[in-house]
């Protein structure tokens, strides 16, 4: 498929080594997941070290997930369908070179801060300040670099799983930069510019917004480069793409009320963010209907195509997600759904069923096609298919009952007037849906563990592992 | 979904990227155009309902008139109405007075329910069944007393009893056979040695001479084999002798503090909670 002129034309070792590291944090990032998830068990297993309670790793399993291998999934797919769709190379491959030293260098900052308890204390972005400009510098250098690629293309126009990534790139800058504003007291500690209800509100619009223009906008890119690839159709509408692209970019920003229902929040910016929260199900519907309907009158390639399989379940799990996730805004549902497992589950619809399956499904596409090679086992592919398609399943239907039955026990009065139940029956009441929780998040891991063994397999066999050696100007 | 959107049918932009990526001019499907028109009537319509415009000093109020302080303020009203008939009895009401009005005593320990959850039963156990270190509340083995009154007061003003260490007094052997004596007074036997210390080391004093142990002191029986602290060993036993409870000056000492909730709690919940304790099996 590829020649060695492509290969040459493009840089895909740059590709090749933001691919390799996103399926290790995958497995890494899940593994401290499934480990707090047991600890929500089975508290015994902090084993009384304040570095390994829940506080502690949780923070660490988030950024893994979202930052490390998230992050990494979009820098590999923006870096290698930005060059296929535009027809050139990288403006700069010093740059890019750039961007994965320092991106990894935040991980590897993060690893270590985390567990030692630095934090903002802000959600999705715990690092602290010296960490935060890092972070902005490296960004930006990888928007630029992309940005730059796009300016020299050949084609005319720009395909439009750009306008994704560039929509993603402008807005986590600005997000990232403003919530992460802050005085720094000493090298790792600092205090935010915004205080009180202005400090939750700017946190919860960076924290919604890394969800819908970094794990949304970002991962649509990836859908939109990857799914009409490996199912070889033209994408079904270019009208409705444009169409949920701008309703998406315009209502995503004024999300973030809806996770402060009920505090100190005036009750407008609360009614403002459910009502638009509502209103983005079915622009967040044309992007799952537009990728699906891509594959019309190509089902049948499901039976067959294992990573079609990956790519076309993470587009339902997209749309139940986005579907679940306005009606939790509205303040009838939240009042029952706040504060419980229900988020949780929600959460990992999205995590684990869009983000984690495009992710995988996008990189088993792309490592047969870099070592120019078949992958080592499509029956693994197959197999890690179910075992995160089966491990999703089990870990949300338990969030959703210990969720809405947390919500019910909370707010449930008997004859006389009074709580029915004390906070520790529900703690009690929870314990058998965190066993099961951790059931599911087991499997799912299982089934990266294979991914990992499958690509390095794969890897092996065309003799070619990425060494730094082959790539001079990567230091 | 339908055949009439077989995008083999429809024309493409006539843009080709990266080999075979291409893009149909179809419409978007009808049903989805109509429900995002319906997402931006629903937005309007919210709007008018729900407070959502912000203006300059505060916002518009919404036609609704809902506000979330509101809401909760109804809230509250409907469970108060509930709870008045009772709570206004049991305000001007002693702790015994409650107890002996059945329809009370029930709301009572009803409404003290997840009280107790919240604030006793961390240390003493759900139900009040105890936990090393925290006395069970749901026997009639009492440190202080059973009776209402001297419950309230123990949670009211919390417990803090007082032995003093006899580790300079003593010497090991001493410490020993004292020791033995109390772990066999409580099986109903004695060891003669520790007998003698127990009288010539002034222990009858709080303890009682038969060892019966003093409420008034908040000192334990020690014949009824119930410990207070655990595991009932001669090692454990020696320990509390030579670093005493609650001794002061004395670091190692056994602690043993129930905290006073009069500040934390308004004097009808401590009420309830003493009905509630009272209820649990062992009042007297």
């Amino acid at each position: 498929m590829e020649t060695t002129l492509t290969e040459q034309k493009y840089n895909f070792e740059i590709v090749k080594w933001f691919s390799v590291v996103s399926v290790v944090y995958f497995l890494v990032g899940t593994l401290v997941g499934v480990y707090i998830a047991a600890e929500l068990a089975w508290p015994a297993l902090n084993l009384n070290i304040a570095e390994l309670t829940f506080g502690r790793l949780r923070p660490l399993h988030t950024n893994a997930v979202i930052f490390a291998f998230g992050g990494c999934v979009l820098m590999a797919t923006a870096f290698y369908s930005v060059q296929r769709t535009c027809g050139v190379r990288l403006w700069s491959d010093k740059l890019a070179w750039f961007v994965f030293w320092g991106w990894n260098l935040i991980i590897v900052l993060a690893v270590i801060t985390l567990p030692l308890g630095l934090t903002q204390g802000k959600e999705y972005a715990e690092l602290e300040w010296p960490i935060d400009i890092l972070i902005a510098v490296v960004w930006l250098a990888f928007s630029f670099n992309f940005i730059m690629t796009l300016a020299n293309r050949k084609s005319s126009h720009i395909y439009v799983s750009n306008w994704f990534y560039l929509a993603m790139m402008v807005m986590i800058t600005y997000l990232h930069v403003v919530n992460s504003l802050a005085i720094p007291v000493g090298l790792f500690k600092s205090y935010s510019i915004f205080s009180s209800v202005q400090d939750a509100m700017i946190q919860w619009w960076w924290g919604h917004n890394a969800v819908g223009f970094y794990l949304t906008a970002g991962f649509l890119g990836i859908m939109y480069y990857f799914v009409p690839k490996q199912a070889d159709r033209p994408i079904f509408s270019y009208r409705l793409s444009v169409l949920h692209f701008w309703a998406l970019t315009f209502g995503y920003v004024w999300l973030g009320s809806h996770h402060l229902q009920y505090t100190a929040l005036p009750d407008w910016a609360g009614s403002l963010g459910a009502a638009i929260s509502f209103a983005m199900i079915v622009p967040s519907w044309g992007g799952a209907v537009n990728g699906m309907m891509t594959l019309s009158g190509a089902w049948d390639k499901l039976r067959s195509d294992y990573v079609l399989r990956f790519l076309i379940m993470s587009l339902a799990f997209y749309a139940m997600s986005t579907f679940e996730g306005p009606v939790m805004s509205l303040k009838v549902v939240n009042a029952l759904s706040h504060y419980t497992d229900w988020t949780i589950g929600h959460v990992h619809s999205g995590a684990l069923g869009w983000v984690g399956m495009i992710a995988a499904g996008a990189l088993y596409h792309l490592v047969p096609r870099l070592w120019n090679t078949e992958m080592h086992s499509s029956k693994l592919v197959n197999m890690h298919f179910w075992l995160a398609t089966i491990g999703i399943v089990i870990y949300i239907v338990a969030m959703w009952i210990s969720g809405i039955m947390q919500g019910l026990m909370w707010r449930d009065y008997d004859e006389f007037g009074t709580l029915s139940y004390t906070f520790a029956e529900s703690v009690a009441a929870m314990h058998p849906y965190y066993v099961l929780r951790t059931v599911g998040g087991f499997i799912y891991t299982v089934g990266v563990a294979v991914m990992l063994y499958n690509v390095v397999m794969t890897i092996r066999q065309a003799g070619s592992i990425p060494s730094g050696a082959a790539e001079p100007a990567k230091a | 979904m339908n055949d009439k959107n077989n995008p083999a049918q429809s024309p493409d932009t006539g843009h080709v990227w990266d080999g075979n990526l291409r893009e149909l001019t179809n419409q978007p499907p009808r049903w989805w155009m109509i429900t995002l028109y319906l997402s931006g009537i629903f937005m309007v319509v919210y709007f008018i309902l729900y407070p959502s415009i912000p203006l300059v000093n505060d916002s518009t109020e919404g036609v609704l008139g809902w506000t979330q302080m509101k809401r909760m303020q109804e809230s509250v009203e409907k469970i108060q109405a509930i709870r008045a008939p009772y709570e206004n009895k049991i305000k001007d009401l002693s702790a015994a007075a409650i107890l002996a009005d059945q329809d009370l005593s029930t709301y009572t320990v009803r409404s003290a329910k997840v009280l107790f959850g919240d604030r006793c039963s961390p240390c003493h156990g759900g139900g009040g069944a105890g936990n090393p270190g925290y006395p069970v509340l749901a026997d009639d083995n009492w440190l202080y007393g059973g009776s209402i009154e001297t419950i309230q007061q123990s949670i009211s003003n919390g417990r803090a009893g007082m032995m003093p260490a006899f580790g300079a007094m003593m010497n090991e052997q001493q410490l020993s056979d004292l020791a033995q004596h109390v772990l066999a007074m409580a099986k109903g036997e004695e060891h003669a040695p520790g007998k003698e210390l127990f009288t010539s080391m002034g222990c009858g004093g709080c303890h009682g001479a038969q060892g019966e142990g003093m409420q008034m002191m908040g000192a334990p029986n020690l014949t009824d084999a119930i410990w207070r602290f655990v595991p009932a060993n001669e090692e454990s036993v020696k320990y509390t002798i030579a670093h005493g409870v609650n001794a002061s000056g004395v670091e190692q000492t056994r602690q043993a503090r129930m905290p006073s909730f009069q500040d934390q709690l308004s004097e009808t919940d401590i009420k309830k909670l003493a009905v509630y304790v009272y209820k649990l099996g062992g009042g007297q």
